[in-house]
């Protein structure tokens, strides 16, 4: 059955148990205009069409039971725009920052920790934190490049007597460091709130009192995933011996603060590492790293077996 | 909203030998801008992690600023270009007197011509490496290799199964060429250590000699080098062979 047939489907079953019947023939051929022709994606083509048939036989919304979106792994969240069901622990509750915001935060399973946004017009009781819940029918967004669910009027929340495990939130990786970003190096930090400096002004404090720190913001990949990982100057100078004062003094004889993330980056890129961390939203905050150290014979001995 | 989170979105960066990368023509419509091209072992690529030998850098033209570059591994040579788009990788190569061990992290290009298809680099970044990244590269990479040919072997998957169709790959042959680069890194490793161990045994010997001992302050560093020089020589020639075999 092709995907249009199995949608069309969807919505007659929905109608029949709410007591309507509606012409799957005609359903179909609107699906297909808004799909195929108009390139509509599939959770709005469905809500049009259920929408026309609503106004078409006068059905009021809350007749319509209501067709529960499959339930899904934070993992596998990855396209925008698509009706899921969650079953998720609150793991951190932020403060919203706009009056059309009624919640915003972390949920996460046992594959992954995401963002949600419950909004005001959802008009939904409180969610709190460490609890579990069954996220209903919530939609799939991006927002700065990350995946997100946002929770609306047609959203269920439900409390949950289910234990739900979280991530490990140390990890533990072996991969190249492929990258090192902007705002590596030797950068200065605004005294008040620690935010990294640009062109020595701090995004919130203007021209303030600053100091100097060491840090490195790369990506560490293994040829499998990637991790954006933070080194501290602790974990910058057991590598390379490098500390503040070390970089200061480098900084000081080019008089040119960009020679150290230079230096840094012919000693660090390119090479392979272990490292130990904790997982954040987007980084991996580094707690130990070292240089890997293989027994090159052992590797390639055990490699070469797998040939016979 | 699609494209923007897709860009977002940081492409891994594949293990692959040379040899296998340089057969790759099969382009991959992506949606966006961004280049994949199917690996003869059934793997999209756009992203490349590399560890191998510079063997020369050249100004396409005087003053251009835009230079071709030839990397080798164990298996054959890949081909690439840097210039001012490239500027982390452009301000390291110009440091860099090849023939020397880098790392490289490079997107693909692919060129499709009249006479067929060619891979080339992009590099984001050159950095010289010691030989221990080297070794440990083509052992990670003969493993990614490994497991990919078990994937083909398998099949299924959609990429997998474009993959026979496409390129229809000889995978006893490309399992032979995995063998032989970790072969050599293998022999190679062993001479060095073995060299070492010598060296060092020598130095035991000559302990009782005070002048010796002042002579060769930092002997393993000095004696280590002219080792490594030559069979990185040796490397170069059987690459440069493999090109006219071609």
């Amino acid at each position: 059955m092709d995907r249009i047939s199995e949608l069309t489907e969807q919505i007659v079953e929905r109608f029949k148990t709410s007591g309507y019947d509606v012409n799957s023939k005609e359903i179909y051929k609107r699906l297909k205009l808004l799909i195929d022709e108009f390139k509509v994606p599939e959770g709005e083509a469905v809500r049009t069409v259920t929408n026309y048939l609503m106004k078409e036989l006068d059905v009021p919304r809350e007749q319509l039971v209501a067709v529960e979106s499959p339930l899904t792994k934070i993992a596998e969240i990855k396209t925008p725009g698509e009706w899921i069901s969650l079953k998720a622990r609150v793991v951190q509750l932020w403060d919203s920052s706009s009056p059309n915001v009624s919640q915003v935060g972390l949920i996460g399973d046992e594959t992954g920790i995401i963002k949600f946004v419950v909004w005001s017009k959802a008009n939904k009781p409180p969610v709190e934190e460490g609890k579990c819940y069954l996220f209903a029918n919530v939609v799939t967004d991006s927002f700065g490049g990350r995946m997100q669910v946002n929770v609306n009027r047609n959203s269920r929340i439900e409390e949950l007597d289910e234990d739900i495990q979280l991530p490990p939130r140390e990890l533990e990786v072996v991969g190249a460091l492929i990258a090192i970003q902007q705002n590596s190096g030797l950068i200065r930090r605004c005294r008040i709130c620690n935010r990294v400096l640009t062109k020595d002004v701090c995004p919130i404090h203007g021209k303030t009192e600053a100091y100097d720190d060491l840090r490195i913001k790369g990506v560490v990949d293994d040829g499998e995933n990637y991790y954006e990982v933070i080194l501290n100057e602790e974990n910058v100078r057991e590598l390379t011996g490098i500390g503040i004062e070390e970089a200061k003094a480098i900084a000081m004889e080019n008089l040119d603060r960009n020679s150290v993330l230079s230096e840094l980056k012919s000693r660090l890129l390119g090479r392979y590492y272990r490292l130990k961390g904790n997982r954040g939203e987007r980084y991996l905050i580094v707690n130990d790293i070292e240089f890997l150290n293989m027994d090159l014979e052992k590797e390639a001995g055990s490699l070469l077996g797998r040939f016979e | 909203m699609n494209e923007q989170s897709r860009s977002f979105r940081r492409a891994v960066a594949r293990r692959v030998f040379a040899f296998e990368l340089n057969e790759a023509t099969h382009r991959l419509e992506s949606g966006d801008k961004t280049i994949q091209v199917l690996l003869p072992t059934g793997e999209a690529c756009s992203r490349i992690f590399f560890v191998g030998v510079l063997l020369d850098r050249e100004e396409t033209r005087p003053d251009s600023d835009f230079w071709r570059v030839r990397i080798s591994d164990p298996t054959g040579v890949l081909r690439g270009f840097v210039g001012r788009f490239q500027p982390d990788a452009l301000e390291s190569l110009l440091k860099i007197e090849p023939p020397e061990i880098v790392a490289v992290v490079s997107k693909i290009r692919l060129f499709e011509g009249e006479r067929g298809t060619l891979i080339t680099l992009r590099p984001e970044n050159i950095v010289p490496v010691e030989r221990e990244v080297r070794d440990y590269w083509v052992v990670e990479t003969a493993k990614r290799t490994l497991d990919r040919i078990e994937n083909m072997r398998r099949g299924g998957e959609e990429l997998v199964e474009l993959a026979w169709q496409v390129y229809n790959p000889d995978l006893d042959s490309y399992e032979e060429r995995v063998k032989e680069a970790v072969k050599t890194i293998l022999d190679q490793h062993s001479a060095i250590e073995a060299a070492r161990k010598e060296i060092e045994e020598e130095e035991e010997e000559q302990e009782g000699e005070e002048e010796k001992e002042f002579e060769a302050e930092e002997p393993g560093e000095e004696l280590e080098i002219p080792d490594l020089e030559d069979l990185e020589f040796e490397e170069e020639e059987w690459d440069l062979s493999d090109i006219l075999g071609e």
